[in-house]
């Protein structure tokens, strides 16, 4: 079964799929278009029967990188869909009405590092207040500490 | 007076507040509550309301989210009433004091009783604790 | 009977369910710690308890009804006290009581559950409306074979509601549970008195949510304090109603040796109830409606035909 997912990946969706790198016989990082990501998501989620386990998101020097985790329980294998959004507007289309166990991980991606979700059903704060300063996102590498000086509005 | 805190030093209730702990002392208070070290022999109990306390244990550096719903659970505790800090991060926010969702430590939010520190606290530490504890009011008691 | 004799039997009523209901309460714990390889609390400790929770201060929420939250208690522990001084002096004088006492008594000791529902009910909080309402279904499962249970001694002692009458029929023919009727109605009663004083299996109300409290989550001091003492005074009055309705043990007047005796069967009783308490896990209120009425409330209607055909 090793090569017939990513075969099956590429015939369905063809230059959607930028780069496939097996990391080992277990893992495999897909880097996908962004635009194209909600159908690959949702194809590896309802026709593949996998299951979403978490998304990672980070920021890097060439942009922030979002991996959602797919595992295939039956075949012993996780497959990472890995995306590059644009470094000043990052930007991507919610896939949490898609596949339901995504919304809570990208109200978390949102309110740390700023990554938008478009079409998100429910997008609210989740770990932090919700008195947090609007546009600071602590996870960003250019993180500045908000807090004691003059936004904050908490006693 | 004295003996409403003679009462109190013998049947101790316990409630037990997570202020977001990364649940290790958590899961070494639910050890210090089972069979092995039987605190019921010293009258302390785990109770369920907060109104039905007498000492709430405190867990967790507390952020900015728990901070408020704290400062509300702590108030609604029937006077005279008991905070102690569990572990480090209750204590002093260890190493979590300069993290971005940290604002103060519990100390500033409520007059804490017991400081008992560990990285979880082993049960017997946290009966030393009480045990402190217990013998500080005793021996404030004999001042007055 | 006088004003001033009655106040000293409600007094006396008082003091003897409690005292002897606090010790019941340490005797559960102490068993339970023993069944669990452990050491268990000292013998005072449901005094501490008391002592500790009447120096408390009270808090009454602010959305609840201030009356009947303050007040609930204090029915459950004059239903109680009434309950316990009738009992002695029916023992004392079993010529002196009044036809019709039993009911009174049954009645009366669904007094303290009721007081549990208006104070979850007095108390704003869904939780405790949640505990309130379990602890009607409860009611509603085991008062009809409780009372079932009961109507056989009625019927074996001669179609009598006099408890004095009872305790002397069996005197005179032995006691009720020398025969099948009165085997099956007393384990039926003791079964409808575990879920009466809530103790598991049927502790439902009261612990369901006891990750708050359940019935007793507001309530906090004096008001705490009062609701316990008629959970411990209870323990006492309900297995010695029992014990006089089908052991009749209790008549001090043949010798001195049955005190020793209905001591001992007392201690049995609440052994019982502590083993039971520690051996089951509590179960769902739709599983003890279930239970008490589609298992129980047969075989108590069984012990009553089986009392009517004499046996």
């Amino acid at each position: 079964m090793a090569d017939e997912v990513v075969e099956g990946l590429k015939t369905k969706f063809g230059d959607a799929i930028k780069d496939v790198y097996e990391k080992s016989r277990r893992r495999t990082y897909i880097t996908v278009d962004p635009a194209r990501l909600p159908d690959i998501a949702e194809y590896c989620y309802k026709d593949l029967g996998c299951r979403l386990q978490i998304c990672t998101g980070m920021h890097l020097e060439h942009g922030f990188e979002i991996l959602y985790h797919f595992a295939m329980d039956r075949a012993d294998r996780i497959i990472n869909l890995r995306v590059i959004l644009d470094l000043e507007k990052p930007s991507i289309e919610s896939i949490a009405r898609r596949v339901p166990a995504a919304e809570w991980i990208e109200r978390e991606m949102w309110e740390l590092l700023g990554i938008e979700f478009r079409n998100h059903p429910d997008m609210r704060h989740l770990l932090l207040t919700d008195d947090w300063l609007e546009g600071n996102y602590p996870l960003r590498r250019d993180w500045k500490d908000w807090r004691g000086g003059e936004h904050d509005t908490s006693e | 007076m004295s003996l409403k805190i003679k009462a109190l030093t013998k049947s101790i209730w316990v409630f037990h507040l997570a202020a977001s702990p990364c649940n290790n002392c958590d899961i070494e208070i639910l050890d210090l509550l089972t069979p092995r070290f039987d605190v019921e022999r010293f009258g302390i109990q785990l109770v369920g309301s907060v109104r039905h306390a007498d000492a709430i244990l405190v867990t967790g550096s507390m952020n900015r989210k728990a901070r408020e719903r704290l400062k509300r659970v702590i108030a609604q505790a029937a006077k005279p009433c008991f905070v102690i800090a569990i572990g480090n991060c209750a204590c002093s926010m260890e190493m979590f004091g300069k993290s971005y969702n940290q604002m103060e430590c519990l100390d500033n939010v409520a007059e804490v009783d017991a400081y008992i520190a560990g990285c979880p606290p082993k049960p017997e530490a946290m009966i030393q604790g009480v045990v402190a504890l217990i013998q500080a009011q005793l021996a404030a008691l004999k001042k007055k | 009977m006088s004003i001033v004799q009655g106040i000293g039997y409600l007094l006396i009523g008082f003091l003897a369910a409690a005292i002897i209901g606090m010790f019941a309460h340490w005797f559960d714990r102490k068993i339970t710690a023993k069944v669990q390889w452990r050491v268990g609390p000292p013998f005072f400790q449901p005094l501490y308890d008391l002592v500790k929770l009447l120096a408390k201060e009270v808090i009454v929420p602010e959305g609840a009804s201030r009356f009947l939250f303050l007040s609930a208690p204090l029915f459950g522990l004059a239903a109680v006290s009434v309950v316990s001084a009738l009992l002695i002096r029916t023992v004392i004088f079993p010529q002196q009581t009044f036809i019709g006492d039993l009911i009174v008594v049954i009645y009366l000791l669904t007094i303290p559950s009721q007081a549990v529902i208006l104070g979850a009910f007095a108390s704003a909080n869904p939780l405790a409306s949640l505990g309130g309402s379990r602890e009607m279904k409860l009611i509603l499962s085991y008062e009809l074979p409780f009372v079932l249970a009961i109507l056989v001694p009625v019927i074996k002692a001669g179609d009598t509601i006099r408890l004095g009458a009872i305790l002397e029929h069996q005197a005179t023919h032995g006691a009720v549970i020398a025969s099948i009727s009165g085997v099956i109605a007393f384990v039926i009663s003791l079964i409808c008195m575990q879920a009466k004083l809530a103790k598991v299996p049927f502790d439902v109300p009261e612990a369901e949510t006891e990750i708050m409290g359940g019935a007793y989550i507001e309530y906090s001091g004096a008001a705490l304090g009062l609701f316990k003492l008629t959970q411990w005074m209870m323990m006492f009055v309900v297995p010695f109603f029992l014990m006089m309705l089908f052991i009749g043990a209790v008549n001090w007047r043949q010798s001195w040796l049955n005190i020793v005796w209905a001591g001992i069967i007392y201690i049995g009783i609440l052994l019982f109830m502590t083993l039971v308490r520690n051996t089951n896990p509590r179960l769902r209120i739709d599983q003890i409606m279930k239970f008490f009425w589609a298992k129980i409330t047969p075989i108590a209607v069984v012990a009553v035909i089986l009392a009517f055909l004499g046996l």
